[in-house]
């Protein structure tokens, strides 16, 4: 059911929600979008979040020799995008990683389906802003707010005004994929090449510095060690040379290999593995690449002619 | 001390693990790593560990100091889906051969079970006095890559032992051990007449987590840790890093 809310609307389910979960939002701090307490829903901002509320599930650093711990939290203001991240993160890590999924399971997400394409963004070619699968989806359009929600958060929704349009995000995702089209993303497991000098090429410029990996909503790969203070997990980037060193040598000693492997995992053996391919085509790697490297050139690059 | 850099840790826990499995063994402080199993199921847990990175090495250096063990993780060989099976270990390869051996006594006549061992010389082989009962007891078979003045055994790598086991073609042969050795057994095994699909690897790689989270140990689609270690040759021949 499509609820068809306003201003006032909103402020009270943000109430309802909050009375069960401490709510959190994004919001504007010194310029930037990020994610932190919120008192109230109007001060959600819309903008895309300089990074993906990954770290609400898998953070940046956690001891894993304690117990993890259930908090119910509900997040305001997730993008679409960064939403989807977590439903395919899901197939690979949902009831192994015992943090993630207490985590999981506990966190609502309220999303907000992007009204017009964010610059560089290219979210069609995987699916696009309206998703299938979601806890509240929010859409803000000619001064409303439309909002559905999945099974288990439908009781927030009691008593609001039912849309008389119940294919206002059906109509909307059919309005920006003809608005801004999609990459030819099918079939990229079977175009892209191992030899494709892509891999070189951007192996000439890559600082390694891990960017990529950090602001990626699919990103899940974590470094296990022990320090001083416990055992820890922390972000790790497949792009950095010690990522697969071991005793007996290392698999990827080339730059240009490692590369190739974060786009193979992410176009081709996570699709075959896992039925879905790693991005959700929120160019925030490409945002914030120090030197440009572009996830969209392996997409749409001419591998038969090489 | 087995040999001069590698040792055997016995537990009072018993193994609830299979031959070819694995566990997350750490030292506190150091770190966490994966170490297959070498004693069968049901018997006190036992690990033979060459000491190479800081987790190895700080074990062997704190010898009554605490260590933690999480699994049994990864799959087992199937040694129960043939009639022979010919095992060939290189190196500190040999302990989950040793799990496998004690997997199949009790449970089978020894007699399917062939084992080709390679070590690097002569002080480097592991299991001296329980292969003096094996070599009764089956057809084992050793040799060291380079002998010394009393060796009186076959020199050569593990791979120039392939041939004489020809008749066991129709089998299934088992491969763990260094990268190179595997490369090049599997293609003695193939020259030898023994079928893809009977070929199985135990494949070594980064593993952090043991448990399909972390993400360090790929090949290609699999990770090393959740779908194996133990990888059938026909499926993983076309990717293109099968071997370090």
């Amino acid at each position: 059911m499509i609820y068809k809310m306003t201003d006032k609307d909103m402020e009270i389910l943000f109430e309802r929600i909050s009375k069960d979960f401490q709510s959190f939002g994004s919001k504007e701090e010194n310029g930037d979008i990020v994610f932190g307490d919120i008192q109230r829903f109007s001060d959600i901002s819309e903008e895309k979040s300089s990074y993906p509320p990954k770290d609400f599930l898998i953070e940046r650093s956690e001891n894993i020799l304690s117990i993890p711990r259930a908090e119910k939290r509900a997040v305001f203001g997730v993008k679409s995008c960064d939403l989807r991240g977590f439903y395919i993160m899901d197939k690979q890590i949902l009831g192994k990683d015992p943090f993630y999924t207490v985590k999981r399971e506990n966190t609502m997400f309220i999303n907000f389906v992007c009204e017009k394409m964010c610059s560089g963004g290219f979210c069609t070619s995987f699916g696009g802003p309206v998703l299938d699968e979601y806890d509240v989806q929010v859409l803000h359009k000619n001064g409303y707010f439309y909002v559905e929600a999945s099974d288990k958060y439908e009781k927030y929704l009691f008593g609001f005004s039912e849309s008389d349009d119940q294919n206002v995000f059906e109509e909307h995702k059919k309005e920006f994929e003809s608005l801004y089209g999609r990459l030819n993303v099918d079939g990229i497991e079977n175009r892209m090449k191992w030899s494709s000098n892509l891999w070189n090429k951007f192996a000439n410029y890559c600082i390694s510095c891990g960017a990529c990996n950090y602001s990626c909503p699919t990103c899940y790969c974590v470094d296990v060690y022990d320090d001083d203070d416990g055992r820890k997990k922390e972000w790790d980037s497949c792009i950095l040379e010690g990522f697969t060193r071991t005793a007996a040598g290392n698999v990827r000693p080339e730059l240009s290999e490692r590369l190739r492997q974060r786009f193979y995992h992410k176009f081709k053996y996570y699709k075959l593995s896992r039925g879905a391919y790693l991005c959700t085509g929120c160019n925030r790697c490409v945002d914030d690449c120090p030197v440009d490297i572009d996830i969209k050139e392996v997409i749409t690059h001419d591998y038969d002619r090489e | 001390m087995e040999t001069a850099d590698t040792y055997t840790i016995v537990l009072t826990e018993r193994n609830m693990g299979y031959a070819g499995q694995f566990y997350m063994v750490s030292k506190e402080g150091i770190g966490e790593a994966p170490i297959s199993v070498g004693s069968g199921y049901g018997n006190p847990l036992m690990f033979s560990i060459k000491a190479v990175g800081s987790v190895t090495k700080g074990i062997m250096n704190d010898p009554y100091g605490e260590i933690g063990i999480r699994g049994p993780y990864g799959n087992v060989w199937p040694w129960k889906s043939y009639e022979h099976v010919v095992a060939i270990a290189g190196g500190i390869g040999i302990p989950p051969i040793k799990a496998l051996i004690e997997d199949m006594q009790g449970h089978t006549s020894l007699d399917k079970l062939t084992v080709l061992y390679g070590a690097r010389s002569p002080s480097d082989i592991v299991y001296r006095s329980e292969i003096e009962t094996w070599k009764e007891e089956m057809d084992f078979r050793i040799t060291v890559d380079k002998g010394d003045e009393n060796w009186r055994g076959h020199v050569g790598v593990v791979t120039t032992l392939v041939p004489e086991i020809k008749e066991y073609n129709h089998g299934a042969a088992f491969v763990i051990g260094p990268p190179v050795m595997m490369k090049f057994s599997v293609k003695s095994l193939l020259d030898a007449g023994f079928a893809e699909d009977n070929i199985y690897l135990s494949l070594e790689r980064r593993m952090e987590c043991g448990i399909g989270v972390c993400g360090h140990c790929n090949i290609g689609r699999w990770y090393a840790c959740e779908d194996g270690p133990i990888f059938k040759y026909s499926d993983t021949k076309e990717e293109p890093e099968l071997f370090l």
